[in-house]
């Protein structure tokens, strides 16, 4: 076992959140370590295929996935540098102001302890920092006001054009959707080409993906990057009182302990409590920073209800960006569909590939043999689709354990347990119904829900914010109730998970948590 | 600079050159190219590989020549963290292998079991065909192995990932592969 040198901050996890606080904190001349599980993915990795794009996935879970629902952890986790926000397709819609209230305005569900005026400015500093095209001021009909997005929208293809009438028929506004793409060059990197692969990577920098920028950012200012490094355990001192260290296996399998004076957890929202059981101790029988007994707790997810049509025209498919071309918050209020409770975000103009899960080839899953070979020759010109995301509620009974199996350190693996209740079901099948609804009113010649297992989109929660150490995890920055020098990053705070992709909210909240660590760094580290 | 001149084809994306072991050296070959060469596989056994042809070319017509036995054999070879099978992405546990063996025997004892003794690659294409619109909806009588649905699903993705999924399948298919370009620099 080697024991390292005492660092101000030990970041576990370089994806979307441990990228921001690693830019912020080295940038305010904090020594800085940055530990991630994966591999340093170069954008020169970053294969052009849907296949070689799996390397940027993790191969077998650390977690038994249980629940009716079980969550879809590989095709939404990361695994190295990037982590999730590698492969995300940089759709960069914001929580509304009504995301926030819940409980106080429909008395169900959770209230976060801030609302978002809190948030708002550091959505508009995430759009500056990272780049992002859109238009501010159309979705401004649902929205606040703040600042301009830094690039002009992006370009629109026919495969999305093809849906507008049938938006305009349903009463529904699309505008154009805010990406983390750049629509023209921006600090340096490249405008997007438009050819579609972003969901493995962009390896021209066009995506606003960690490497390309925060996580950059922060090795320009000298943080370090230890790759291929697993944290098993937060070290605390004898009393309980302060984090001291992590715990990490390395490369070659040896045991490592890294000092610092502030641990940030920053991994996927499945791994930071699983860590924090395992961190137990006699000051901490449950788990660190569990005094509320909700650690692990309210995990939540999005489920997508999508529809499809064959136009009997080419559509070019296979032009565009992963990200959506239009999307709308008309169904964000939580009471948009009669007998569902809920947002939903609804979206279109995605490019398509060939194969895998996304893959136009999963349009008719039950086709097989000739009958496939016929509708991918069709689909190939004619095919497209539209989707809505919709919101899960946060339920105590979808959570993070620890199993009695062990991984290959010696660590319990986790079990993430999580089943949709009938709240989820009647909002995912009301989309559908609207779906239909919207593809009934285009020029489409063939349409079908894309129908399937209810999927898991997503995962927010499991160390959530709140106002005190009773109700929540931590507080509104990711700062511990209980540790005040440990802070936890990503969608694992998020008491809610609203409707839209959580990346942007991810970047947000990172931003603050981070600047607020850096403005009180004595009092924090001290 | 045009954007069409800003793409530059990456030669062997897609799916492109693998390392298959020859006379005991290693060449990058595409799958379909090991097939045609009789390349010994690496951990499937004769009539594993010969059941994943079958399947593979049962579900997408083609799979059979375009390496498809070839492909999860090289790929089931490898540290599960560079595979690329979508088996990775559909939380199958590694080793890979294990689900493919337990997948190609449950398939073979059932075709036994129903057509007197002949394994799938022996039955006809019609009854192929057939067994495995039953096996997808998982309504063969006492099947044993992982679930029929789920097989279906997972070998129809590696049978759609070397027909379709490689710059020749997009060609077939009238659609520009656009490789994103080879940066120069890393960020």
């Amino acid at each position: 076992m080697a024991t390292h040198e005492k660092v101000d901050v030990a970041i576990v996890g370089a994806g979307a959140s441990g990228s921001t606080y690693a830019a912020v904190l080295a940038k305010a001349g904090k020594k800085v370590v940055v530990i991630e599980e994966g591999p340093d993915w170069q954008l020169t990795d970053l294969i052009s295929s849907d296949i070689w794009g799996r390397r940027i996935k993790p191969a077998g879970a650390p977690f038994l996935l249980e629940g009716k629902n079980p969550f879809g952890y590989a095709y939404q986790a990361g695994w190295g540098v990037g982590g999730a926000a590698l492969h995300h397709f940089a759709n960069f819609p914001r929580l509304l102001p009504l995301d926030f209230k819940i409980k106080s305005e429909h008395g169900r569900a959770l209230d976060w302890p801030i609302n978002y005026s809190d948030v708002a400015p550091y959505y508009d500093k995430v759009a500056a920092d990272i780049g992002m095209s859109g238009d501010a001021k159309a979705e401004e009909i649902w929205r606040p006001t703040g600042a301009p997005y830094p690039m002009p929208p992006m370009k629109t293809f026919r495969h999305g054009e093809v849906w507008l009438k049938g938006f305009a028929a349903n009463g529904i506004r699309m505008v154009p959707n805010p990406v983390a793409m750049n629509s023209t060059e921006y600090k340096g990197r490249a405008a997007c080409i438009y050819d579609g692969w972003c969901h493995i990577g962009c390896p021209i920098g066009a995506l606003a993906n960690p490497p390309a920028t925060y996580l950059g950012e922060a090795r320009k200012a000298g943080a370090e990057v230890r790759a291929l490094s697993t944290v098993t355990r937060v070290l605390t001192n004898a009393q309980g009182s302060k984090v001291t260290g992590v715990e990490y296996f390395d490369e070659k399998g040896e045991r490592q302990v890294q000092q610092t004076s502030v641990v940030v957890l920053a991994a996927f929202a499945a791994h930071n409590p699983r860590i924090m059981l395992n961190s137990a101790t006699d000051k901490h029988p449950k788990g660190l920073a569990n005094a509320s007994g909700l650690l692990g707790k309210y995990l939540m997810c999005h489920f997508a209800s999508g529809t499809n049509a064959l136009f009997d025209e080419d559509v070019q498919n296979h032009m565009g960006t992963t990200g959506n071309q239009f999307m709308s918050y008309d169904r964000m209020g939580k009471t948009s569909h009669n007998g569902a409770f809920g947002s939903s975000l609804i979206f279109c103009g995605s490019a398509l590939k060939t194969s895998g899960l996304g893959g136009f080839a999963n349009a008719r899953l039950d086709l097989y043999g000739p009958e496939l070979h016929a509708f991918m020759k069709r689909a190939a010109r004619g095919f497209s689709r539209i989707g809505a995301f919709g919101e899960e509620l946060p339920n105590i009974e979808n959570r993070i354990e620890l199993a009695g199996d062990k991984d290959r350190f010696g660590m319990p693996l986790g079990r993430i347990i999580h089943s949709y209740d009938q709240d989820a079901v009647a909002l995912w099948n009301a989309n559908f119904e609207e779906g239909l609804k919207i593809a009934r009113a285009t020029d489409a010649k063939e349409i079908w829900s894309a129908r399937g297992n209810m999927p898991t989109i997503h995962l927010m929660g499991g160390t959530i914010m709140g106002t005190a150490a009773g109700n929540s995890v931590t507080n509104s920055y990711g700062q511990t109730h209980e540790l005040p020098n440990l802070y936890v990053a990503g969608p694992g705070l998020f008491p809610t998970s609203g409707a839209v992709n959580p990346t942007y909210t991810i970047f947000a909240l990172s931003l603050r948590g981070a600047e607020q660590l850096a403005a009180n760094w004595s009092t924090v580290a001290g | 600079m045009h954007d069409i001149e800003r793409r530059a084809f990456m030669k062997g994306a897609g799916l492109g050159a693998l390392a298959f072991t020859v006379g005991g050296a290693e060449v990058l070959l595409t799958p379909g190219e090991a097939r045609a060469r009789s390349v010994p596989f690496r951990l499937l056994k004769e009539n594993e590989a010969e059941t994943i042809e079958a399947l593979g070319e049962t579900l997408v017509p083609g799979a059979r020549a375009a390496g498809v036995a070839h492909f999860v054999d090289q790929q089931l070879s490898v540290p599960p963290g560079e595979a690329l099978l979508e088996a990775r992405i559909l939380n199958v546990k590694p080793p890979f292998v294990n689900f493919y063996r337990a997948a190609m025997a449950a398939i073979d004892r059932a075709s036994m079991a129903q057509h007197g003794g002949r394994r799938f690659a022996q039955l006809s294409t019609s009854e192929q065909h057939a067994f495995v619109g039953l096996m997808r909806q998982n309504k063969i009588d006492g099947w044993q192995g992982p679930p029929g649905g789920f097989i279906y699903f997972v070998m129809r993705h590696d049978a759609v990932d070397v027909v379709y999924g490689t710059i020749e399948g997009y060609e077939s298919l009238g659609i520009p592969y656009m490789a994103h370009i080879v940066p120069e620099k890393r960020w």
